[in-house]
Formats: structure tokens, C-alpha cells, sequence
């Protein structure tokens, strides 16, 4: 009764104060814009924001930042679907069949099904968030350590390894790919220096968002460049349908199963809403009688992977709140909002200032279940970019992508990364690899490379420590047993 | 020879300097003067200002209190461009490839000097640019969870450390030549305990790592682990500086604990680079230097626990403070076995 009211409060004061309504409005649409054009992120507009937050109250500042993190998780769907341009890397794996429904005329079919799917599993978290933010940070920082995290990345990858790719050993193939470009860089634990031929710019490793950039969107473009060159290229069919009522029902099963993926990532600090989205993605894949579907433009691919990202946006919050421990770029920015006005998030937020954590609570609530609404009217509106003329989109999705790729970290050999990328993606993708285990390699690599030094630093470099973990050990095991799975499937029933 | 001997050497002139001056009456660029006309108009526009790390860090945020300072004087607008990764070389690389017309300046800590240490073709932040003004100067702690009883003390911690035959654990930022690596090196040296460190390079999953009860012990700033000591979560067990200052009158420090080495310190400045017009410099100097004075900056430093011990160094002080850091990390980098260039 006590967390009704509170919410309630909370509602109360969110939508009692004029200029509140105005942050909050501002934030939605602000999100959803920002998110959805490639370059410029969520991340963009909140840095630009930034500053200016100081002359905000703390309740509007806070509010703001968690109202953009939410809209902006679910704009960059919007790209990825259309374009094959994900906004985000949290996005990635919807463009996996968001765009393979838009080439078959169902644009509308994926992107209804991501916003309805992006509010339900934004929403869900956030109810998670409001009932149960204290003990669940506390288990998560406990029960998860790099060993279990590493474990978590590897189960992972071995799930993932058909993703996208014509045979099993394609997928690995692409995905060690990905792991060997991860390497690139000052090694995440020593510090010493990989693979950077010399030139410094080379230290910061190769970024994962000119990588999908390249990928997805230039080998994209070249893909179609081709067709109309050959004369077999054909405009994408303008499909505004939504989905209707009962094709949602059928995604119940994915929905649920990437609400818990999503909110369970989305609570591990540093991890948040992109491994959630492939973790979803690849669980759908793993659980369906259909999995060969994946990839040709299945809405179930895009269901699991807009719930899943979506659902770690209100887990992402909760051991900011309740620990002070950010998940990510965003939230790590909410702390800097917090702190310009001379607070601190963590525990004595919810004793010094439960009236801020109530507007945040109450605001996050409602921008998921706003991205309903104005997701359906973007639905019938946007969708109608696709009859602009391939000629001159093209050039536009290029600039964009460069645009993106140099706003990263404003480094001239991101744009090159991305267009290397691109011209790999592009003869990759007619052999049979898979650019997705490539992005999905490259995203983990890192993730996991780390994790691994730590834990192996923790078990005092014993194998045998792992088995003292039990939910490390567990997630190793499941991990192996789909490998041998899918090495017993290519060789003794020849259907990989 | 243990490396405490060689630490001590060193920096033994700079850690009095910084311990000496922990009382400040007036803020240390008061006699300054209030306003400074620019050469020539200098500047027209925007300032630049590269940082090497990620926005939300230290560095992040202590870039952005000084742009705020430095506007709020000057009303000239700075724009921070982050340039993260290689632990700062790709900002100073794309920093020394701008042009040296004083609009753009950079923001870096004392792993440039490190790194320089290490290697000497890396660029001397002492030399190879002009340190406009050191803003932050901090020391380091040993954290433990508070509610933690398996140890409650200094002396308890390396009682139970050396118990545990070297598989006790602590998280910091342990890089090869790193400050927590080092400093690290001389505890161990001093103690004779043996202790795994755990390296996150980020600082959420490394308090969190504490938290969750992933790791024994903590090595941090106060200031970047303040929230966890307003909130009774953490509890520092030992001060790395020669004596306890005034915010932990409790905490034992080096010689309270008996620890014969002079610490490391993290600090954090702004620098132009060295061929800039003269003149813009001089403006430049004056401009960060009195803005490390502005109300703003003093209440971020504050919040920050970098009032303790003197953070402000000018262009010269800044200098003898660099110069004095890169010869003991070089000592302390060639008694460690590391190839020093």
C-alpha cells in the first residue's frame, strides 16, 4: 500500500507542476528523436542537456534523464527496422528481422510490434523497479561477480552462434572474429598495448558503433547498390499495418522471457540494455521450434529484443537508486545530474529524498507507457520515409552513418573503421558469415575479456574456483551443453 | 632494496609541500586580479577543451566544473570534446595534433606523467606543454565494507590479510605502473602481506565489487567514494599520507600505521600546448588559475574532499610537481624490473 501511494505522489507531483509535464513531454519526444537518428544518441542529447540541468530542480533534472534513457532505448528500433541502421547498439539485434519485415513489406507489422513490446517490457521494469529496488540491487552486486558475469558472456556467445550465419561453423567463425577485434586496444586489466600497429588512436580499441554502422548500414547500402546496378533492385513495400491483437498474444511467451533476460541484465552494473537485447534475442532463437526463421523476418526476433532492452532501462535505475552504482553511459550522467545539486545517489536518496525518487519512479512509468501512444502514430507516419527513392536515401543513410561514427569519440579513424566495416560486411554477407556474430563477438569480447582477467585475478587463476560458484559454474555447463548441442546437430543431423 | 626506500627518496619534498599548506584562510589566486583583458580580443570564440576520459569520471567531472569556473569569469563558453581511451593517450595524441593558437586546452591527470615516465617518448606534460593550473591534488584510503567482521581495523585487515596466504583480494586500478599499483607494492613491501588486486577500470563495477562482497578491501580517493561514506556503506581503514587530515582524524595514516614511504598522488590539471602565443598564454593562466578560486570550483572541490590538502598549483608549481613525479615513478618503475624507455 505504502509503494501505491508513494506512487501516486509521485504521479501527483509529476503531473501537477506545469513545467513538469513540459520536461517530461520534452524528454519523450526528445528521446524518441535523438534515439532514433543514427549519430546522435540518447547519450548526445543528454550531454548537450547536461549543463543546463543545473538550473533545473532536482526532481526535473533526474526526471528528464530517466525519461530520455527511456524513449531513447526504444527510438533507435525505429532506424533499425527501417534502414538497417540500429541507433543504438542496444537496437542491433531488431534490425536482425526488423529489416528483413520491412524488405517484405511489414514495416509497419515490426515496427507496432516493437512499440508495443518496448513499452510492456519498460513498463514492467519499471513496476519491478518501484516494488522492489533495495533487495534486488543488494542480491544483484552479490550473487554476481566477473566470474559470474564472464559465465553469463560465454553462455552467450555459445547461444549465439548460429545467429544469422548459413552454418554453425560460419557463425563461430564469425563470432571469433568479433572476439579478435575486441582485442584491439590496451588490454582492460594490464593496460598493455594490442594490435595498435603503432598508432595511438589504435589504444582505444576499436568502437563497437562504427563497427554496426559499417555492417548494418554502408553494406547495406552496397548490398543495394548492387541490386540496382544489376537491375534486380525493388523498393520496399510501404506496410502500415499494425499488428493486429492476436498476433501480439502469440508473442506472450517471448515477451515474458525477455522481461526477466532484460530486467536481470539491466540490474548488473556495467553490463545494461545492449547485452540484454541480444541475450533476448538469442534466447528466442535458442527456445523456438522455428529457429531458422531468425534473420528472414520473424516478429518474434523483434519482440524479444525490444522487451529486453527496454526492460533493463528500469532495472538499470535500480542500483543507481539503491547503490549508486550507474549501469551505463546514461545513468553514469545521472550521477553528474545528482551531484550538481549537491546530492549523491545511493542508499540516502530513498531516506534524504523519496519525494525525487517517487517523480523518477512515477515519470519512468508513464514515458514507457507513452512510447505506446506516440510509437502508434509514428507508426502511420514514419513508415513513409521508405518511399523516398533509394537514390536519394542512400546518400543520406551514408551521411548519417559517418556523422554517427565520428560523434562517438570525434575520431577520424572510427568513420574509416566504419567503412572498412562496411565493405567486409558487404562480401561477408554474400559468403554465408554473419555480421550480427561479428557485432555480437566484438560487444562481448570486450565484456567478457575483462571479466575473465578479473575472475581468473579472483580464483587466484584456479580453474577449479569456478566451481565453488554456482551460478558461474551453472551458466559454464548450460554454455557447453549448447555447444556440444549444436556440434552434435552439424555433424550427425547435417540440418546446420 | 625495498621500493619504499626509493619512494621515499623522492617525493619526500613534494608530500611536505602538500601537507604544509592543509589550512587555507583565502583561496589561493585571491591576489590575483579580478578581470584581464585578452591580447587582441583573444579569445573570439569558444575555447576547446579535450579531455581524455569519459564525461561522467573524475576527470569528466572536474573539466566540466572548470569549464563552468572559467565561463562564469570570462564569459567565454568552453566545449569539452571526450576523447576517451588507451588511459589518456588518444586524447594528448589528438590534443598535440591541434593547432597551438591557444583555443584549445587540455584536461589530463597524473597518469601523463606515468606514462611519460615509462616511456619517455610519450609526451612531458612539464615540457611539452604549459601547465595552465593543477586543480586537484588527492591522496588515496583503504576501504572496507562497515559492516564487515572479519576485520575492523588497520592492523586487524593486515592481520587477516597475511591469515589468508595471498588470497586476499583488493580492487583498484592496478594497470602495469599504475599509482594504485605502485603504492600498492610499497603497503605490501612494508606490511609483508601478500594481497591479490583485483583490476576494474571503471569505477561502478569496482565499488560494487566491494559492495556485493566480491573483494576484501578497496583502493580509492575519498572524494570518488564519498556517497558510500555518507551512507555508512564503506569505512576507510587506512590514510596513504604521511598524516591524517582533518576530515579522518580516526583513520590511521602512514605513520600512524608505521609505513615509511611518502605517497602517491592523484592529480588532475589543465595544460596548452608550449609553442601557443605567449601572450594568450598569460591570459589563459590567469584565466584558470582565478576561476580555480570562483565559488563553483571551491564547493566542487569541496564536495570532492580536495580541500584537505593544497590542490592548487600555478605554472610553476605545477612543473616542480610533474618533474618530482616522473623521476620517482622512473625510480620506482626500474626497482620494479619494468622497461623504462
Amino acid at each position: 500500500m505504502d509503494t501505491l501511494n508513494n506512487f501516486i505522489n509521485g504521479t501527483i507531483a509529476l503531473f501537477g507542476d506545469p513545467l513538469g509535464i513540459l520536461i517530461f513531454l520534452g524528454g519523450v519526444i526528445g528521446g524518441m528523436l535523438f534515439g532514433a537518428i543514427p549519430g546522435v544518441s540518447m547519450l548526445t542529447l543528454a550531454a548537450i542537456l547536461l549543463p543546463f540541468t543545473a538550473h533545473l530542480s532536482p526532481e526535473h533534472g533526474i526526471m528528464l534523464f530517466s525519461v530520455i534513457y527511456c524513449t531513447g532505448v526504444y527510438g533507435g528500433a525505429i532506424t533499425a527496422i527501417l534502414f538497417n541502421i540500429p541507433g543504438a547498439p542496444e537496437n542491433a539485434p531488431t534490425a536482425f528481422d526488423g529489416y528483413p519485415m520491412t524488405q517484405k513489406g511489414q514495416a509497419g507489422k515490426a515496427v507496432g510490434a516493437a512499440v508495443t513490446c518496448s513499452a510492456i517490457g519498460g513498463t514492467v521494469s519499471a513496476v519491478i523497479m518501484m516494488i522492489a529496488t533495495a533487495p534486488i540491487a543488494g542480491w544483484a552486486i552479490s550473487a554476481f561477480g566477473p566470474p559470474e558475469i564472464f559465465a553469463l558472456v560465454f553462455f552467450g556467445l555459445a547461444v549465439a552462434s548460429s545467429v544469422g550465419a548459413k552454418t554453425f561453423w560460419k557463425g563461430w567463425l564469425s563470432i571469433l572474429l568479433g572476439l579478435l577485434i575486441a582485442v584491439v586496444g590496451l588490454d582492460p586489466v594490464g593496460g598493455i598495448e594490442r594490435w595498435d600497429f603503432g598508432m595511438p588512436y589504435l589504444l582505444a580499441g576499436i568502437h563497437f558503433i562504427p563497427t554496426i554502422l559499417g555492417f548494418f548500414a554502408v553494406s547495406e547500402v552496397l548490398v543495394q547498390v548492387e541490386k540496382k546496378a544489376r537491375g534486380s533492385y525493388s523498393a520496399p513495400k510501404v506496410g502500415v499495418d499494425f499488428p493486429s491483437l492476436a498476433e501480439l498474444f502469440a508473442q506472450k511467451v517471448a515477451v515474458l522471457r525477455s522481461i526477466v533476460i532484460g530486467f536481470f541484465c539491466g540490474i548488473l552494473p556495467g553490463i545494461g540494455a545492449t547485452l540484454a537485447a541480444f541475450m533476448g534475442y538469442n534466447e528466442a532463437v535458442r527456445w523456438s521450434r522455428d529457429s531458422k526463421e531468425f534473420g528472414t523476418g520473424k516478429m518474434e526476433g523483434v519482440v524479444s529484443s525490444e522487451t529486453a532492452n527496454n526492460a533493463a532501462t528500469g532495472a538499470a535505475m535500480i542500483p543507481l537508486l539503491a547503490l549508486g552504482l550507474p549501469g551505463g553511459a546514461l545513468t553514469a550522467m545521472m550521477v553528474a545530474v545528482f551531484q550538481m545539486h549537491d546530492m549523491e545517489p545511493g542508499p540516502l536518496v530513498f531516506l534524504n529524498s523519496a519525494d525525487l525518487v517517487w517523480v523518477v519512479f512515477a515519470a519512468m512509468f508513464f514515458a514507457n507507457l507513452s512510447i505506446l501512444l506516440i510509437g502508434f502514430l509514428e507508426t502511420k507516419t514514419i513508415i513513409n520515409l521508405l518511399r523516398i527513392p533509394f537514390q536519394f536515401l542512400a546518400p543520406v543513410i551514408l551521411l548519417l552513418a559517418t556523422v554517427g561514427a565520428y560523434a562517438v569519440r570525434g575520431l577520424p579513424i572510427d568513420i574509416v573503421v566504419m567503412f572498412i566495416a562496411g565493405i567486409v560486411g558487404f562480401f561477408l554477407r554474400r559468403s554465408g558469415y554473419s555480421v550480427a556474430g561479428i557485432v555480437l563477438g566484438l560487444i562481448l569480447g570486450k565484456i567478457g575479456e575483462q571479466t575473465f582477467a578479473q575472475a581468473m585475478q579472483m580464483l587466484h587463476f584456479e580453474w577449479s574456483g569456478y566451481f565453488s560458484r554456482p551460478i558461474a559454474i551453472t551458466l559454464i555447463i548450460a554454455g557447453v551443453l549448447t555447444l556440444l548441442n549444436s556440434i552434435y546437430s552439424c555433424f550427425f543431423k547435417k540440418s546446420t | 632494496m625495498k621500493l619504499t626506500k626509493y619512494i621515499a627518496s623522492g617525493l619526500l619534498a613534494c608530500s611536505m609541500t602538500l601537507v604544509s599548506n592543509a589550512s587555507f584562510a583565502a583561496c589561493a589566486t585571491d591576489a590575483l586580479p579580478a578581470s584581464l583583458a585578452g591580447p587582441d580580443g583573444f579569445p573570439e570564440r569558444a575555447l576547446t577543451m579535450i579531455v581524455p576520459y569519459g564525461p561522467a569520471g573524475g576527470s569528466g567531472q572536474v573539466a566540466q566544473a572548470m569549464a563552468q569556473a572559467v565561463t562564469e569569469l570570462t564569459d567565454v563558453n568552453i566545449n569539452r570534446d571526450h576523447k576517451p581511451g588507451g588511459s589518456g593517450t588518444v586524447g594528448m595524441t589528438a590534443y598535440m595534433a591541434l593547432p597551438s593558437d591557444g583555443y584549445s586546452v587540455l584536461e589530463h591527470i597524473d597518469d601523463a606523467s606515468s606514462a611519460h615516465a615509462l616511456d619517455s617518448s610519450k609526451p612531458n606534460p612539464a615540457s611539452d606543454l604549459i601547465p595552465l593550473v593543477i586543480s586537484q591534488i588527492t591522496f588515496s584510503q583503504i576501504f572496507i565494507r562497515t559492516n564487515e567482521d572479519r576485520y575492523t581495523d588497520w592492523n586487524s585487515f593486515v592481520e587477516w590479510v597475511k591469515a589468508q596466504d595471498g588470497k586476499a583480494t583488493i580492487a583498484n586500478v592496478s594497470k602495469e605502473g599504475s599509482m594504485e599499483r605502485v603504492t600498492m607494492k610499497a603497503i605490501s613491501d612494508a606490511t609483508g602481506i601478500s594481497i591479490q588486486q583485483i583490476s576494474f577500470d571503471k569505477g561502478a563495477p569496482r565499488y560494487g565489487a566491494l559492495a556485493g562482497g566480491q573483494v576484501d578491501a578497496l583502493f580509492e580517493q575519498p572524494g570518488d567514494v564519498r556517497k558510500f561514506l555518507d551512507a555508512g556503506t564503506f569505512k576507510p581503514i587506512l590514510t596513504i599520507l604521511p598524516e591524517a587530515p582533518s576530515a579522518f582524524p580516526d583513520v590511521p595514516a602512514l605513520s600512524d600505521a608505521g609505513l615509511d614511504f611518502d605517497p602517491l598522488y592523484r592529480f588532475r590539471g589543465f595544460y596548452v600546448h608550449k609553442d601557443a602565443p605567449a601572450d594568450r598564454v598569460a591570459w589563459l593562466k590567469w584565466a584558470f588559475q582565478k576561476a580555480y578560486c570562483q565559488q563553483s570550483y571551491q564547493d566542487y572541490n569541496e564536495s570532492k574532499y580536495m580541500h584537505l590538502i593544497d590542490s592548487y598549483r600555478d605554472t610553476e608549481g605545477a612543473r616542480e610537481l610533474i618533474a618530482a613525479t616522473i623521476d620517482q615513478y622512473r625510480e620506482v618503475y626500474k626497482e620494479m624490473g619494468l622497461d623504462v624507455k
